[in-house]
């Protein structure tokens, strides 16, 4: 908006503020309902941004932010002078890429299937199971996993009766992602399909009515109509998810990780919690979190961008 | 009639004013917080009217808040305590001498004035733990008082019965013998293995087998000075090798890796396999475990420390440095107060105070047998009927609930005096444990750079260190193989190693220089 616009549609100097006071005292109740939220980011997410400053010094926590010393990149060259942070970088961008690829599509999926079911007692006794996984905490999952895969675990028996080799799915570094991204999926896509359900309900019955009286199929009205109508939902999920996408969790891997498989555990996450909690090392794990955060960032912007481009609203 | 009644209620009213204000007068106890591991988490742990901590008021003054963290995970919540310095424990005790103790020192008191002052704190600074104090110490200052810990405490411990079974009577006092003992009990049977191993603790087993065949322990010294790591030592890969042909011939479950150290004593217990390298007081734990729950009466477990090599040497692994772990006094006891915090602690090291924290109170926690040996329970519940067992698990049940993790608190500078007046009773193999420590002790190989700084090992150290051992288990179970196993190290060396040796061998030189 120009300038000129602006003075003429809100005035200016006195009449502006006076204008602007009465807006508030005649919306007090909107600005009210405003202020909790208003408040818990300020204070909870701004307000402790402010550590990162420790990133910067060789934090002693009894010496305080401001009585540590400052080492300015200290941190950040140590680093990026190791060769071991390539192994990091690279285990997190893979893991992250799997999950895209594999998991982000599944509860779209699921929830499409789910969409398709026609008795609705039927459906609902189906959401309500497929729910349970995602109250169930990790623990649970990977000891779960641990009984049934490992050597003389049932899956592990009935692959090495129909193999004739077992396969080892809890040591070889090479099933290890395959291993998390098949858990996460076990466990969070039934959760996953709720948003999507509920970006379905809002598709316009007609539409359908109108294209089966063309004589659309199944498979056409999904893809012609269903997909269509969700799709801004999808795209948002997705820019969503790329904000965190480098967040592969730590307790899920060191849970699954052993000698054996190790090397493919270790992400940027995993090196945080070994460094800023078993290590004490606060300053170093939070200059390499603020880098992880900063490429979280660019992410962001960039998929916005790039959804803007595609002719989609995107998250801004 | 209602003006008597308001006299009465005024009345009742000013003495509760009247009393409250008298129990303030009296002398207020002496708080101290202390911060210790719990391995008794499944259990309450009795704070209010626990005669133990009365007891402990009464001796010394001070009024003890204990504050319990689970074992398992007592490392991290260590790191987030010290991120709020002002809400710390005054007193912590820390697990070992490790980044996370050197990183904070700051918060700590300096006890050096303290612990070397034999006049006012005789038990604090007995002569016992000089050289131990010494060795606790950062740049030159003692900032807490070491736990003292049997000596060299690790070896190998196994079941003689089945090595009887599978004709070896006879307790291996050279490598080869124990290689003889060790394929003999592989091949006991099929479902059964020689060496218990689990894989998230290897660093024991592997640690005992390489400095037995004259690997350093962890850090080595040339002949030059120079620092180097003990995989550049050829025993190493010996060591590694010996667990590795055990490994090939069945003497190691080949799924090792999946099991965890919770699980490590079960496997002995249930027979999956014989043979431990571990802390030895083991053996007597397992002796006892299988004399109460299976109706055991002979000996069924050997254990020994020193092993010689070809040319007749020997040297050993000791779990520790005299000592794991420290008490630390943090900032947020007033400078003041500092001296009646020593005097405390000065307690917990004398007969009467390591008794209390490890035993209890007599006919409360432990009981004086006709005999003169100290028991957890009275001697009109002895007996191995059910009932009798029943009674006896009643009161070992109650003890924990009193004691719960306070011998946590135990530091035991001047050596562990609980035994002297009322010894518990003993065991053969008890016998042995204590001696075999006084015996090999002399062999136990130091890490020489346990009390030296490298400003790389402290922030890459950890993830070296498992690159390190993750090697040695996949080489171990033949996931690779030597080329390979160099390779890493090789990968070490580049990832931060090299340093780690420069900074170590100036250190060290520095530290012998002086």
């Amino acid at each position: 908006m120009k300038r000129a616009e602006r003075i003429a549609l809100y005035g200016q100097g006195k009449e502006y503020r006076r204008r602007l006071l009465a807006d508030v005292v005649r919306d007090r109740w909107l600005f009210l309902l405003l202020l909790p939220g208003f408040v818990y980011f300020i204070l909870f997410k701004y307000v402790p941004m402010w550590g990162v400053v420790i990133s910067f010094e060789n934090y002693v926590p009894y010496d305080g932010v401001f009585g540590s010393q400052w080492v300015g990149l200290k941190w950040f060259r140590y680093f990026f002078s190791n060769k071991a942070w390539t192994r990091y970088l690279s285990n997190t961008l893979i893991l992250s890429l799997l999950n895209i690829v594999f998991y982000f599509p599944a509860p779209i999926i699921l929830a499409l299937l789910l969409n398709e079911v026609r008795s609705v007692k039927y459906k609902k006794l189906v959401q309500t199971f497929l729910y349970v996984p995602h109250f169930i905490s990790i623990v649970i999952v990977v000891s779960i996993t641990l009984v049934m895969f490992s050597s003389g675990g049932i899956v592990y028996r009935l692959t090495e009766q129909l193999l004739g080799h077992p396969i080892k799915y809890m040591t070889d570094p090479n099933l290890f992602r395959g291993m998390i991204i098949g858990q996460t999926i076990w466990k969070e896509t039934g959760w996953g399909t709720i948003i999507f359900l509920a970006a379905l309900t809002n598709v316009d019955t007609q539409l359908y009515e109108a294209a089966m009286v063309d004589g659309a199929g199944r498979l056409r009205r999904l893809w012609h109509i269903t997909l269509p109508a969700i799709r801004s939902t999808i795209v948002l999920m997705l820019i969503l998810r790329m904000g965190s996408v480098l967040d592969t969790g730590y307790d899920h891997l060191i849970l699954m990780a052993n000698s054996l498989n190790r090397k493919a555990s270790q992400t940027l996450d995993v090196f945080v919690y070994q460094q800023g909690l078993q290590q004490a090392q606060y300053s170093y794990a939070s200059a390499v979190g603020l880098m992880k955060s900063v490429v979280s960032i660019i992410l962001v912007v960039s998929s916005n961008k790039i959804a803007h481009l595609m002719g989609e609203e995107g998250l801004y | 009639m209602k003006k008597l009644l308001a006299l009465v209620l005024a009345a009742i009213m000013a003495l509760s004013v009247m009393s409250f204000a008298g129990a303030e007068a009296a002398e207020e106890p002496f708080v101290l917080s202390v911060m210790l591991p719990d391995f008794y988490t499944d259990v309450e742990f009795v704070r209010e009217g626990n005669p133990l901590l009365d007891y402990i008021q009464e001796q010394t003054g001070v009024k003890l808040d204990i504050q319990l963290q689970a074992n398992s995970s007592y490392g991290d919540i260590l790191a987030t305590t010290l991120a709020t310095p002002e809400s710390m424990p005054n007193l912590i005790s820390f697990p070992g001498r490790d980044n996370t103790f050197v990183q904070n020192v700051n918060a700590f008191w300096d006890l050096t004035p303290y612990v070397f002052d034999t006049a006012t704190y005789p038990w604090l600074a007995n002569e016992a733990g000089l050289n131990i104090h010494k060795a606790t110490a950062v740049n030159g200052k003692v900032y807490g008082v070491f736990r003292s810990r049997a000596f060299p405490r690790a070896g190998i411990y196994y079941r003689s019965d089945i090595a009887a079974k599978v004709g070896i009577t006879k307790e291996p006092e050279t490598i080869e013998e124990l290689t003889a003992l060790a394929e003999a009990l592989a091949g006991y049977s099929e479902d059964t293995y020689a060496l218990n191993m689990v894989g998230n603790y290897t660093a024991g087993t592997i640690n005992v087998i390489t400095v037995a065949m004259g690997a350093p322990n962890t850090w080595g010294v040339d002949e030059n000075g120079n620092v180097y790591p003990a995989h550049e030592s050829p025993a190493y890969l010996e060591g590694l090798k010996w667990l590795r042909h055990l490994y090939e011939i069945g003497g190691i479950d080949p799924n090792f890796v999946t099991v965890t150290s919770s699980d490590w004593d079960n496997i002995e217990r249930t027979g999956k396999a014989f043979m431990r390298f571990d802390c030895n007081d083991n053996a007597h734990r397992q002796q006892e475990w299988f004399e109460k729950n299976e109706g055991v009466t002979e000996q069924i477990f050997e254990e020994l420390i020193g092993l010689k090599k070809a040319d007749g040497s020997i040297t050993c692994w000791p779990q520790n440095a005299g000592y794991a772990g420290l008490v630390v006094v943090t900032k947020t006891v007033k400078e003041e107060d500092l001296p009646k915090v020593m005097k405390f602690l000065d307690w917990c090291n004398s007969y009467d105070g390591q008794m209390l924290l490890n035993a209890g109170l007599e006919n409360v926690t432990y009981w004086i047998w006709a005999d003169g040996t100290r028991h957890v329970y009275p001697e009109d519940v002895a007996g191995d009927s059910e009932e009798m067992v029943a009674k006896q698990k009643e009161y070992t049940d109650r003890n924990v609930t009193l004691q719960g993790s306070i011998n946590q608190l135990t530091m035991g500078v001047p050596g562990d005096l609980t035994s002297s007046k009322y010894p518990t009773a003993s065991s053969p193999l008890r016998d042995e444990y204590a001696a075999n420590n006084i015996e090999f002790a002399k062999y136990a190989v130091l890490n020489p750079c346990a009390t030296l700084t490298s400003e790389t090992y402290t922030a890459f150290g950890s993830t070296l260190d498992t690159l390190l051992s993750d090697a040695a288990v996949q080489f171990i179970s033949c996931v690779i193989d030597e080329d390979e196993l160099k390779s890493v190290w090789e990968q070490w060396s580049e990832e931060g190693g090299e340093q780690i040796k420069a900074e170590y061998t100036a250190a060290y030189q520095a530290a012998n220089a002086q």
